[in-house]
């Protein structure tokens, strides 16, 4: 070992890097600073374990509308421990915030942010304001519905305040959410943020050092310990239980990925994620013009509040019960926002199971077709469909099936030919379901029948529960309205019934059987 | 300040415990990060066979040039390559499929009927029809493909 002696010697001689080491580890402790006071390695433990896998994670992320939600997707299904590392970042995140407000939590009831300490605790604020823009940014960057339509709130909550225009535009980059917003918020999130976080845990971790830990309310009688190893042992296994608990949550669960974002998708409720839920539910509280006061004012108050904090309350004493108007004020504030994220939590507008109606039912037939599966199978030109991701605007997917050769020309022979609009609506329907997981039921031949007809000859105008097109009327409940012998003889010819019928006749393209069918079907759709 | 020399055993305990949990954290992310950074370049590529020409197509004994569209993962996306490789038919049961790849620095050979040399246009590397190095600097043969015969169609593994 004497040559590696001899290395660090050297090093030495040149650094100093030992007696850095024992300044760093030799830190005097108060005596009695007891477990709570391992709150600040956490967080820090927590922001340096999201540092880098966000640095491996971006080795796969693209950051375009095209590309990124793919990546993910890759990252998640194709790459070793991909679901587990994006998953670290990911519940990282919301184990952060937590971490944050307990670490705040702590410092408020021990009074540690008074004097001399008042700068560290205006560091800690502005770092919570980052971590918080670090949850806000990365949130949109998966692309997925989820961040698509979280993030038009939060653009549109921004509109709410002064300027709002100009800081939504700020926000947007361009005049829609888009492109230009995902490479501006991904530039935050791995650029700026990060410049900010190392800045003022630096300075935050510069300032303890300088001012030392404050320790027990009561000082403790006795001799302060070094920091390593007697605090450091709590720390690391502090540190230790926590990190084992968020690789619990992301090897157990996946971090979640909603379909490709859709902005014709006017119906996806956007949710915030939970740390963000209280703010999202105070707007109830301020409907129409009052709406500032819960996007800006309120929020802007909180913030203010945390910083003056240390120049409000000056007094020597740290035991909390001495400080009851800061404690009271505190507790106010923390109550109101655990009581706006619980109702948040249970504010949740009830989902439907998701249905699996005519349109996709019939789009799973039609996949089945020699025109799709002459290249969409296993060692085919292109995968087959049910493993397909949709990662492509439903206008793409409605001309591929239309046109298969636009999308891809010159590369395979085009099948022959492609598939009616209304068809290309089903295939899209059954994408979209298959993509949100909602698997096909078992259905009866007669509904695979009627789901046929109604995929190959009406979604082109017509919509059921909601799906397929809107340029004739809807016939979700078309039985209230006609009988089923009035119906047959409507879609054979229209014109018999009403000479200024401008729906085309089908008795052609049916036969007699498929038209009972189809007209029995719909008269019992009350 | 307690001084380390005043409870050398606890001391060396905690720095025990410390170093064996921090080795579990940090072997636990280096797994998985390290798995996650390695991996994709660990991948094999995915071989298929894919039809080339019509075996009555090609004439006898001469390299014949084709193109396949040889589709592959590419990260998240799918890249088509176009690959062109010699097929040399050396008898009525037998096609040789060679990669048109110098193995000098990588440019493309052409057969040259003249010559009846395969060469490659960028330092002068010449192979013949086996693709065995007859003259310039590149270092091995040009690689060979397996190839079958299936219905009269020729079939190469790319």
């Amino acid at each position: 070992m004497a040559p590696l002696k001899n290395l660090f010697d050297w090093l030495d001689d040149r650094t100093g890097f030992r007696a850095g080491r024992h300044h760093l580890l030799d830190e005097p402790i108060p005596p009695g600073t007891g477990w709570w006071f391992t709150t600040g390695s956490i967080l820090l433990f927590l922001l340096g374990v999201q540092l880098i896998t966000g640095i491996v994670l971006t080795m796969y992320y693209v950051p375009s509308t095209e590309h990124a939600y793919d990546s993910v997707r890759f990252i998640m299904d194709r790459v070793a421990f991909g679901h587990v590392l994006r998953g670290l970042h990911f519940f990282g995140a919301s184990f952060i915030v937590i971490a944050a407000v307990v670490h705040m939590l702590r410092v408020v009831v021990t009074g540690s942010y008074k004097k001399p300490r008042e700068v560290t605790w205006l560091t800690g604020v502005v770092l919570l304001l980052v971590i918080l823009g670090f949850a806000l940014t990365g949130y949109l960057l998966p692309w997925d519905q989820k961040a698509y339509w979280a993030t038009t709130v939060t653009i549109n909550i921004a509109r709410t305040g002064p300027m709002g225009e100009y800081v939504a535009g700020l926000m947007r980059g361009g005049s829609a959410l888009g492109a230009l917003t995902l490479l501006r918020w991904y530039t935050a999130h791995v650029f700026l943020l990060p410049a900010c976080l190392i800045g003022f845990v630096v300075a935050h971790l510069y300032l303890m050092r300088r001012h030392g830990i404050s320790g027990p309310i009561e000082p403790k009688k006795g001799r302060a310990t070094a920091f390593y190893p007697y605090h450091a042992i709590k720390d690391t296994i502090v540190v230790a239980a926590v990190f084992a608990l968020l690789l619990t949550f992301a090897i157990h669960y996946r971090a979640p990925l909603d379909a490709v974002a859709d902005p014709s998708d006017a119906s996806y409720v956007p949710r915030p994620e939970w740390y963000f839920l209280s703010l999202f539910e105070m707007l109830k509280f301020f409907p129409g013009k009052l709406e500032p006061i819960g996007t800006q004012i309120v929020p802007a108050l909180v913030v203010g509040l945390l910083l003056l904090l240390p120049f409000l309350d000056r007094k020597r004493d740290r035991h909390p019960l001495k400080r009851p108007i800061v404690m009271a004020g505190f507790i106010l504030v923390l109550g109101g926002i655990t009581g706006l994220t619980y109702r948040g939590l249970h504010d949740i507008p009830a989902k439907t199971a998701p249905t699996w109606g005519l349109l996709p039912t019939a789009g799973a037939q039609f996949t089945q077709d020699e025109k799709c599966t002459s290249c969409h199978h296993v060692g085919g030109a292109a995968n087959p469909i049910a493993e397909l991701r949709l990662t492509h605007g439903p206008e793409w997917l409605v001309s591929h099936v239309r046109d298969p050769e636009v999308i891809a020309p010159g590369l395979r022979t085009p099948p022959s030919g492609g598939m009616n609009d209304s068809q290309a609506k089903a295939i899209a329907s059954y994408m979209k379901k298959i993509q949100a997981g909602v698997k096909p039921p078992a259905v009866s031949t007669d509904v695979q029948q009627v789901a046929e007809i109604f995929g190959r000859n009406c979604a082109t105008c017509h919509m059921i529960d909601g799906e397929g097109g809107s340029a004739a009327p809807d016939l979700s409940h078309e039985g209230t309205k006609h009988d089923a012998m009035w119906l047959k003889d409507w879609i054979t010819d229209p014109e018999t019934v009403d000479p200024g019928a401008n729906m085309p006749p089908f008795g052609e393209r049916l036969s007699d059987e498929q038209l009972t069918t189809i007209a029995g079907y719909l008269s019992n759709r009350k | 300040m307690h001084s380390s020399t005043e409870q050398p055993d606890r001391r060396r305990f905690f720095s025990g415990v410390i170093a064996a949990i921090q080795a579990a954290i940090g072997g636990s992310l280096g797994v998985i990060l390290g798995g996650a950074i390695i991996s994709p370049g660990l991948g094999r590529r995915q071989q298929n066979w894919l039809p080339a020409a019509s075996l009555s197509d090609l004439p006898q004994n001469e390299p014949t040039p084709v193109t396949l569209r040889v589709t592959r993962e590419d990260g998240y996306s799918q890249t088509v390559d176009r690959r062109t490789v010699f097929l040399v038919r050396t008898d009525d049961t037998q096609v040789t499929a060679i990669d048109s790849t110098c193995t000098h620095l990588g440019c493309r050979v052409s057969w040259d009927p003249q010559a009846q040399l395969l060469k490659c246009p960028c330092h002068g590397g010449e192979y013949d029809r086996t693709g065995k190095v007859v003259a310039g600097p590149p270092p091995a043969p040009l690689a060979r493909m397996s190839t079958r015969i299936d219905g009269g169609q020729v079939l190469v593994q790319v």
